[in-house]
């Protein structure tokens, strides 16, 4: 452990030449980030030559720990599986689930709207873009999940370390946490395990299983102002690497920020952080958030925050922009749950607290890279989320079910979707494990993915992650590129984002555990970023949360599908149109 | 600066198993733990909320530059 506290030679420089760390140097002395630092020869802290590996056997791996994981992780033990979970963070409080603080659930016995009510509603935000499969899951499954989680103490505090523990605990599932996973492998056409680094010693875990269920969330481009930096597409991107076919990717999560303290989370929402979580109940929206960005767009700035409606009667020199159905056009603000809570709950106006932006001004791409909930992930085969790899589940945010379609419809909806979707996945992978003989990861696959891991470690020369990030976070997060589309700025930004992945990519540095962390995210938000303007480009229409300059209008003759991606044979990405309504067959 | 001090640490190392981008490191030698990356902080203040001894400070400030959609 000795080797993260001896602050070295380059990192003093770094604080040296700036006032900031002038006045930090005599305090904790905390480093500069490292594109402040003068460029010098990688010289890792830690020594990649003294990685050790370890082998750890499961039926069911689940990957990740927020409430998609708890749950697949409690109910594959309850169906009779040897279960462990490994994390990038800590139980409950990685990923998007922390800040999850309303849950829907669909009482039956007094429900406002009957399920072929709210099936029909949602179907008719969504312009088409769910899939009722999975809506339907929302109105047979939330009560259950959210009484399981009441029992656990859940809403009885702001943070969930605690309730998340209590079933593990009971059930004595083991977790391993602060492990970067970076690999899935595949066997004779289906997953037989997982591996990854710890953040805390120099050891890489190989997972040989036989299921896997990725419940890693969505991820971002570490923008500002939302919590959402940990957050990757590791998941995804590991999947999408043994062929998986993987969705979403022209969606877009429009959430702002305010201008003030533009990159504080906590400011932004007004300390919602710190309130225990409540229960929803059917309300139907059409939250766009790319209106704003188009509002700016034409306007230029101030934009001050508020639903769809409201922006468009602020902004009545704005010619239409993205569409919005008739039935969630209001003159006046829409209506509010009963205790708006939540995500979306930034979208809401009656807070006592008041939302960020509201009355001040907003800046946008706080979310960037991120699709809307539940719409982006890999694609399932079926109910269970398992995915076109046999042996892989998808469950939360890592699945691209389409509970939602391409555009967020129900507060608490994905807080709720996670718990139900880990639920179905962890069963389904238990009962699938019990035909599973025997697996084992070979022994050149393993030191292949040796290498790959710990190979920004031993670069002497090339690029940081955190300037590598940078750039691609100047392409990508401008308005004029993901959330107000046109063909030639997707091509621009494309030649940008192949020439990071290509050239860039495989010359990341690292000279810590921690930079080895961030070379790998970066590499997995460069290969997203392509899929996002890709997809972006192929999409040629508007609807939901895509937005197309050059193709403002909805084609219902040719965009009744969903869009997926894997890639081919010689490594290809390759993109292919799956209609509505139409489960996808293995790979 | 996002985080900014940890002041009467007690060793328990519960905020660097909780922090989400990994912002927080711990002394083995002083038994403390130490912010080590300060331009990754999110500024979520799980950190703090998870502290049993109340010894986390942050400011609204992130220490790096910020890139937004528009501004």
């Amino acid at each position: 452990m000795s080797d993260a506290k001896t602050i070295s030679r380059r990192t003093f420089l770094g604080i040296a030449g700036s006032a900031i760390g002038a006045t930090a140097i005599a305090g904790n002395m905390p480093p500069m980030p490292p594109m402040d630092q003068p460029p010098t020869r990688n010289q890792p802290n830690i020594d990649a030559d003294s990685f050790k590996e370890e082998t750890l056997e499961t039926d069911v791996l689940v990957i990740g720990s927020g409430i998609a994981g708890l749950f697949a992780a409690v109910k594959a033990h309850d169906a009779g599986a040897k279960v462990l979970m490994v994390s990038k963070g800590r139980l409950g409080s990685s990923g998007l689930t922390p800040f999850g603080k309303g849950i829907f659930s669909y009482d039956k016995d007094n429900a406002k709207m009957t399920p072929d009510e709210y099936l029909a509603k949602i179907a008719d935000s969504a312009i088409g873009t769910n899939n009722p499969v999975f809506t339907r899951q929302l109105l047979d499954h939330s009560a259950d999940r959210v009484a399981e989680l009441r029992e656990w103490g859940f809403f009885d505090s702001a943070l969930c370390f605690e309730s998340f523990s209590k079933p593990m605990r009971e059930r004595d599932i083991p977790i391993m946490e602060r492990i970067m996973m970076t690999h899935l492998h595949k066997e004779q056409d289906r997953v037989v395990g997982a591996s990854g680094f710890s953040l805390d010693h120099n050891t890489i875990f190989n997972f040989s299983a036989k299921t896997v269920i990725l419940c890693t969330g969505s991820g971002g481009f570490k923008a500002s102002g939302f919590p959402l930096c940990d957050l990757t597409h590791d998941g995804t991107i590991m999947a999408y690497n043994i062929g998986a076919k993987v969705t979403g990717k022209e969606w877009n999560d429009g959430h702002p920020a305010s201008a003030k303290n533009s990159g504080s989370c906590y400011d932004n929402w007004h300390g919602q952080i710190e309130e225990r979580p409540s229960t929803t109940s059917e309300q139907v929206n059409h939250h766009l958030g790319v209106d704003m960005n188009y509002a700016a767009y034409v306007n230029g700035g101030p934009v001050s925050m508020g639903p769809a409606s409201q922006s468009e009667e602020k902004t009545t020199d704005v010619p239409a922009g993205p569409y919005v159905p008739e039935a969630f056009r209001q003159a006046g603000p829409p209506p509010q749950p009963e205790r708006p809570s939540g995500l979306l709950a930034i979208f809401s106006k009656d807070k006592p607290q008041g939302p960020p932006g509201m009355g001040s001004e907003s800046v946008g791409g706080s979310t960037a890279g991120m699709a809307i909930h539940k719409s982006e992930g890999l694609v399932p085969v079926d109910e269970t989320g398992l995915s076109s790899i046999p042996g892989l589940w998808a469950s939360g945010d890592a699945l691209g079910s389409y509970m939602s379609g391409g555009i967020y419809t129900q507060i608490g909806s994905s807080m709720a979707g996670s718990a139900i979707q880990g639920a179905l996945a962890g069963e389904a992978a238990a009962k699938a494990s019990q035909s599973v003989t025997s697996i084992s990861i070979p022994a050149e696959k393993i030191a292949q993915t040796k290498a790959e891991i710990l190979a920004p470690l031993k670069r002497e020369t090339g690029y940081s992650p955190a300037w590598a990030t940078q750039v691609l976070q100047s392409v990508m997060i401008p308005n004029f590129v993901l959330y107000i589309k046109k063909e030639r700025m997707l091509q621009a930004a494309l030649a940008y984002i192949e020439e990071l992945k290509e050239h860039h990519g495989p010359m990341l540095m690292a000279s810590d555990r921690h930079h080895l962390r961030l070379a790998h995210e970066t590499m997995n938000m460069t290969i997203t970023a392509e899929m996002k303007l890709k997809a972006s480009m192929m999409r040629t229409e508007s609807r939901c949360s895509h937005y197309r300059l050059d193709y403002p209008e909805i084609d219902n003759e040719n965009w009744q599908a969903w869009i997926n991606i894997y890639k081919d044979e010689k490594g290809e990405m390759q993109l292919e149109k799956q209609h509505f309504n139409q489960w996808p067959k293995f790979a | 600066m996002p985080i900014s001090e940890i002041a009467g640490c007690i060793g328990c190392k519960t905020c660097v198993q909780t922090c989400p981008t990994d912002v927080i490191q711990f002394d083995y030698d002083q038994q403390k733990a130490y912010i080590a990356y300060p331009e990754d902080c999110q500024i979520c203040h799980l950190c703090r909320l998870y502290c049993p001894v109340d010894a986390i400070t942050i400011t609204p400030e992130k220490s790096i530059p910020v890139v937004v959609a528009w501004r």
